[in-house]
């Protein structure tokens, strides 16, 4: 599902990165550092994509040349609530605008995986997207908004759940569990932990930005590792990863279990070579 | 059958298959393309397709089968059958602009009382519409199999005619034909007869899914597929016909065309082709069971590794790479080198650049770190286990159809995957 505009791998001139201060955001800057790739790292206190002039400064920092990476985005930890919802469409509205005024030469748009259905146990690229969360249904409208005015190579990475280090959310999950461990409190479980999802580490993620950056890629590549693992199991392995028993509670579950699967096939073939990270090692790696 | 002429319009795999098989029951038997250089070589004994027995139904024909690109030569003919296989896009969408061509062209030239048979899978309504008179057009299904052309051609199960009036009785000629070949004819309207093909291969599809989803599912719950299926054969509701063998989701191309085709009739008539959707998504999945197999088992250690491949054709007995998964999995990882060996398959000169050919199979299999075994010609399964462990620089082996013998395998030092078993 994703196609490659280069056929050899070829840094831009420059990227520039809307979210820089953000978990992945910040993580991607210091890969095209370490790749010796020209960056603009614009966070919100360079560019505040809620300002009324949001989208004429953006304009204003865009080069034809420029790779554009938009991972800026209000996270369900800051509000899951219509009010959220709006200040993020706004937010991709000044995006598309800029976009519209100066475009670049190739867009990646970092969404999310929730814009599939919750009960989609085995999703793909090809899986309809039918959000039910305000966060997967402003990921699925931000993406069509760059889209709709973007006639350049985009490319929409939708990760799953991203652990590692650097986190700054504390979702459930690996790096909730991690800090719970490290603090010698007992990892807290809804229900059991029965429910199996796609846990990708940082690094991964960055790195699959990083092949689509380099490749021009456009289209919908789901940035998972097509192993999913229950929140049980990853709790038992972050005990692994901290070398020592850690107390695993569960506790009485709200809603139905439901379980994620990827099929990974798109992302063999876009890139070949690529081999995520196991849980264990991921783990070992967000411990640093 | 003294008298009769039948004729076949459009020699691709269909037609030459067709008038093979009719040569055996009339006097004569005329095989026309527009394409002279096709039917040069096919008067001169050089088949273009490559069909188990064909070549020797050809000859047994002699005198009574002729080949020619000229159309006058079917105003002779008491039948004229349009025999050409329909060609369908990368989506399995079908081009009917080609029999609608060969009609338009052949029309003309066809005496009076000739009768004009469409044996192409053609959507219903097709039939219908062509401008000739009701009493001279009928409509007969093609169940034609590759690899088995010429047995079904020869033997076949049933004859679904359709018609403008199914009452009426066939034309003489047409019906005495048919009755040569001593199985049942069921006439029927046009468009009923149009979509029998279609139910057909539909409800194969409905086999396939069920078996590769089940089988998917023994693969990774500790079952064998193989030791559930005498149960579903001696199942007299299911068969002992039934399409009970996983395979990597649907090939060929005709059972994916004819989804396609109800699936579009579906939308456009406003009613529910989910189930048909089902069938195409699980096709495509089951597709790549190889590439994620080889993925996991080699890749994820050996990024770039070499492989080895028997097998390109699609199925046994026949040349056709068309929709095959060698096709596919050479396409999907151009970074990884191919060698691949196929007693009659070729591919495009020059379309895969990662792939070597070799014409032994242990040859095939030197250094490389995965064997996939894609098309289970007999002569692989008297390849020497230990012969092929010692040629290979990896253990993996990937025999989807589980053509090898896997124990003798696992004895040599190998690791055999299989579609519906457990890895």
């Amino acid at each position: 599902m994703l196609v490659h505009s280069l056929e050899v791998e070829t840094s831009p001139d420059r990227v520039v990165v809307l979210g820089a201060r953000g978990f992945i955001g910040a993580a991607l800057v210091a890969g095209l550092a370490s790749d010796d790739v020209p960056s603009l790292a614009l966070d919100r206190t360079r560019l505040d994509l809620l300002a009324s002039n949001a989208a004429s400064t953006l304009a204003g920092f865009i080069l034809p040349t420029d790779c554009l990476v938009v991972i800026s985005a209000l996270t369900p930890d800051r509000g899951k609530d219509a009010a959220t919802l709006m200040k993020n469409l706004s937010m991709g509205q000044a995006v598309a605008d800029a976009i519209a005024a100066a475009p670049p030469a190739h867009v990646v748009y970092v969404s999310s995986d929730a814009v599939y259905p919750d009960d989609a146990a085995l999703a793909d690229e090809r899986t309809p997207a039918a959000p039910a969360s305000f966060h997967g249904q402003m990921h699925l409208v931000r993406e069509t908004m760059l889209a709709a005015v973007f006639r350049g190579p985009m490319a929409r990475l939708r990760p799953s759940l991203v652990y590692g280090r650097g986190d700054t959310h504390n979702g459930y999950g690996p790096n909730r569990f991690l800090r719970e461990g490290q603090a010698g409190n007992p990892i807290k479980l809804f229900g059991q932990g029965e429910e199996m999802r796609d846990h990708i580490s940082i690094d991964d993620v960055v790195e699959l930005i990083r092949r689509t950056i380099r490749k021009r890629s456009s289209g919908v590549l789901n940035l998972v590792t097509g192993r999913s693992a229950s929140f049980r199991d990853v709790a038992v392995a972050v005990g692994h990863a901290l070398g020592r028993q850690v107390e695993i509670v569960g506790a009485p579950r709200g809603g139905p279990i439901t379980h994620r699967h990827y099929d990974v096939a798109a992302r063999i073939r876009a890139f070949p070579d690529f081999t995520p990270l196991d849980l264990q090692s991921g783990l070992a790696r967000a411990l640093g | 059958m003294s008298g009769l002429t039948v004729a076949f319009a459009g020699l691709t795999h269909l037609g030459i298959v067709s008038a093979a098989a009719a040569a055996e029951h009339c006097d004569r038997v005329i095989g026309y393309d527009a394409d002279a250089g096709r039917v040069a070589d096919l008067a001169a004994g050089r088949l273009p397709i490559e069909e188990p027995g064909l070549a020797d139904l050809v000859a047994k024909g002699g005198n009574r089968l002729t080949w020619t690109s000229d159309v006058g030569a079917l105003r002779s003919a008491d039948l004229v059958y349009v025999s050409i296989d329909v060609p369908t896009d990368a989506k399995g969408v079908s081009d009917l602009r080609s029999v609608e061509a060969i009609v338009e062209r052949v029309m003309p030239a066809l005496s009076e009382d000739a009768v004009l048979i469409v044996l192409c899978q053609v959507p219903p309504g097709f039939t219908r519409r062509i401008p000739r008179p009701a009493a001279t057009r009928y409509y007969q299904v093609e169940t034609l199999i590759f690899g088995r052309a010429v047995e079904r051609a020869r033997q076949p199960e049933r004859f679904i005619v359709g018609a403008a009036d199914p009452s009426r009785p066939l034309p003489s000629s047409y019906h005495r034909f048919l009755s040569s070949f001593g199985c049942p004819i069921l006439p029927m309207r046009y468009e009923s007869a149009e979509l029998a093909k279609t139910a057909i291969n539909i409800f194969l599809a409905a086999q396939v899914t069920a078996t590769n989803t089940l089988a998917e599912l023994c693969e990774v719950t500790g079952a064998d597929w193989n030791e559930i299926v005498p149960s579903l054969r001696l199942d007299a509701r299911i068969g002992r016909y039934a399409y009970l063998a996983p395979g990597l989701g649907l090939s060929g191309g005709n059972i994916e065309r004819d989804i396609v085709t109800l699936t579009r009739i579906a939308a456009e008539r406003g009613t529910d082709g989910g189930l048909l959707e089902a069938f195409a998504a699980n096709a495509d999945y089951r597709k790549d069971w190889v590439l994620r197999a080889l993925h996991h088992k080699v890749m994820d250690k050996s990024p770039n590794p070499v492989v080895a491949l028997w097998g390109l054709a699609y199925k046994i007995g026949t040349h056709s790479t068309r929709n095959a998964p060698s096709v596919a999995l050479l396409s999907a990882l151009p970074t990884v080198r191919f060698r691949a060996c196929d007693p009659v398959a070729e591919l495009p000169s020059g379309g895969f650049p990662n792939l070597e050919r070799f014409d032994d199979p242990i040859e095939t299999v030197r250094g490389a770190a995965a064997l996939v075994v894609l098309t289970p010609w007999p002569e692989y399964r008297d390849a020497n286990p230990g012969a092929i462990a010692r040629a290979m620089a990896g253990r993996v082996i990937l025999d989807p159809f589980r053509h090898l013998d896997h124990a003798a395998l696992v004895r040599s030092g190998l690791r055999p995957s299989a579609l519906g078993v457990s890895q």
